[in-house]
């Protein structure tokens, strides 16, 4: 039954691949059988990471590309169509949490909104628009979309991503519903607070968060692989337009001192 | 007093319930200052005594009737008394709630039966009860007041926590049932709630910094919309429950 988890012979394409969850993810389809495509603004951190995966004895490409621009999209499925011949699974994986646009609402320019919606939204559905078409050709297909808690739950000043993320979670939802007819399963994973390379791990911010997170400790890149697998194979084909939170109960509870609740006796 | 138009309860008759928290006197003030009669059921121990005094001086009527919300005999009896006097019944708020804080392995069974029996079995039986006279009306409206921890979980609280998630589900389910009888079945669901005055407080704790509205809440933050949700303006809502919280549960 567990064998349903390999990835064997399927063709991935990931944004946003280089570096933090997106690597991770990557290595761990990659160590499951699959092979992978792998787009990023910034071609050294996905070369380094198809080093990898081709060191894993798996195919790999790292094609450079700005998801936000419709013609490199075409390009980036147009490649891995040639080279590989097929794409099984979509990992909408590219998103940023621009420090420098957390700030007052008035503050914020029509550029910085447009960029922050552009990379948190409009990434998911160009790449969704793109290869939604070859998959129905191909029987079906695997789609798998990422959100943040902040796509659930509002942020103080972080009003591109909460925007842009909770337009994922809609995304997904019309999509679940669209696509289900033509074999293609949309999911959509919601990761909570998991530092890397982006946001470090060590800062006192981090700390700071993990004590607010209800298993009391932020989450680990690596933690994403296993689900990633899950919803990238078949394991997962009855699973369409659904959520799923990898956040150690920040959804559950809140990341927020209402985790501590005083002990009060039953007087009724 | 002016009221919006539609909001108005004179002459509506009103049941609330009672418990130890302190804020049944608020919701109360606000049915009979809206206009309505109202009847405050509860025990020797609740707050029935302080709500009847915040309640009146509305020129509204204002009974209390000494009730065990857990007992099916006890509330069918003043649920009997109140329609005797009142002649009917057009609002039901399920207001009493008890406070309980443990570690979950901690909890004992009887206070785990106690609690769910005051907190969803009383609803249960209030509803079922005056409901009798709701669906011979073909018209009432009940208000369940449950909290965030409806749909949130909190530490120290699994058996709250599961007590208001049910009620939560009573509303909505309760609300199909009965919708096409006239009757509609709504909630509030509150946030972190304080009667304590603020003049006092020197720093904002933790919780008032965390919450978006910069404070906790306080029972008068409810009061118009139960008021709205127990008006016949509110005919076209049904099994929904609003949660009126500083902004809590949008965030993070």
């Amino acid at each position: 039954m567990l064998e349903k988890l390999m990835l064997k012979d399927k063709t991935v394409v990931i944004t946003g691949g280089g570096t933090g969850l997106g690597k991770e993810m990557c290595l761990a389809m990659a160590r499951a059988g699959a092979n992978l495509v792998i787009a990023a603004r910034r071609l050294e951190p996905i070369e380094e990471v198809s080093t990898l995966v081709r060191d894993l004895g798996r195919k790999s490409l790292a094609i450079s590309t700005d998801a936000t621009n419709t013609s490199d999209v075409k390009s980036l499925f147009d490649t891995a169509l040639a080279e590989l011949g097929k794409v099984d699974v979509l990992f909408n994986n590219a998103g940023i949490v621009r420090e420098d646009s957390a700030k007052p609402i008035w503050e914020i320019s029509d550029e910085s909104w447009r960029i922050g919606i552009d990379v948190n939204l409009s990434t998911a559905f160009y790449c969704s628009r793109e290869i939604s078409k070859h998959m129905a050709d191909n029987g079906g297909g695997k789609i798998v979309n990422v959100s943040s808690g902040f796509g659930f739950r509002g942020g103080r000043d972080n009003y591109m991503y909460a925007a842009g993320k909770g337009g994922i979670v809609n995304l997904t939802r019309a999509m679940a519903t669209s696509l289900g007819k033509y074999g293609i399963t949309t999911n959509c994973i919601v990761p909570g607070f998991i530092p890397t390379e982006v946001t470090d791990p060590d800062s006192e911010r981090a700390q700071q968060r993990g004590r607010f997170i209800p298993i009391g400790r932020v989450g680990q890149p690596s933690e994403m692989g296993p689900l990633a697998v899950y919803l990238a194979s078949n394991a997962s084909d009855y699973m369409n337009g659904e959520f799923f939170a990898i956040d150690g109960g920040g959804l559950a509870g809140g990341i927020a001192p209402t985790l501590h609740a005083p002990e009060i006796p039953l007087e009724i | 007093m002016d009221i919006p138009e539609g909001w108005d309860l004179t002459g509506k008759k009103a049941v609330i319930s009672a418990d130890r928290r302190g804020w049944t006197g608020f919701f109360a003030a606000a049915l009979t200052e809206a206009g309505a009669d109202i009847a405050i059921i509860g025990s020797e121990s609740s707050d029935m005594e302080d709500a009847k005094s915040k309640a009146s001086g509305n020129g509204r009527k204002v009974l209390t009737k000494t009730t065990d919300l857990m007992s099916k005999e006890s509330v069918d009896q003043s649920i009997q008394n109140i329609v005797d006097d009142f002649g009917t019944i057009d609002i039901l708020v399920n207001n009493a709630k008890a406070d309980f804080g443990k570690r979950f392995e901690h909890v004992s069974e009887s206070e785990f039966d106690t609690l769910i029996d005051f907190n969803l079995k009383s609803m249960f039986l209030a509803c079922q009860s005056v409901g009798h006279t709701m669906l011979k009306n073909k018209k009432g409206h009940i208000v369940n007041m449950t909290s965030n921890l409806a749909v949130r979980g909190l530490w120290n609280s699994v058996i709250p926590c599961a007590s208001e998630g049910a009620i939560h589900q009573l509303t909505s389910s309760l609300a199909l049932e009965w919708g096409r009888d006239g009757i509609r079945v709504n909630g509030i669901g509150a946030g972190w709630l304080t009667t304590q005055n603020k003049s006092g407080a020197t720093e904002p704790d933790l919780l008032d910094r965390y919450l978006p509205s910069k404070r906790k809440g306080h029972p008068n933050d409810l009061t118009q919309m139960l008021v709205y949700l127990s008006s016949d303006s509110c005919d076209f809502v049904n099994g929904q429950t609003i949660f009126i919280d500083g902004g809590a549960l949008a965030h993070a």
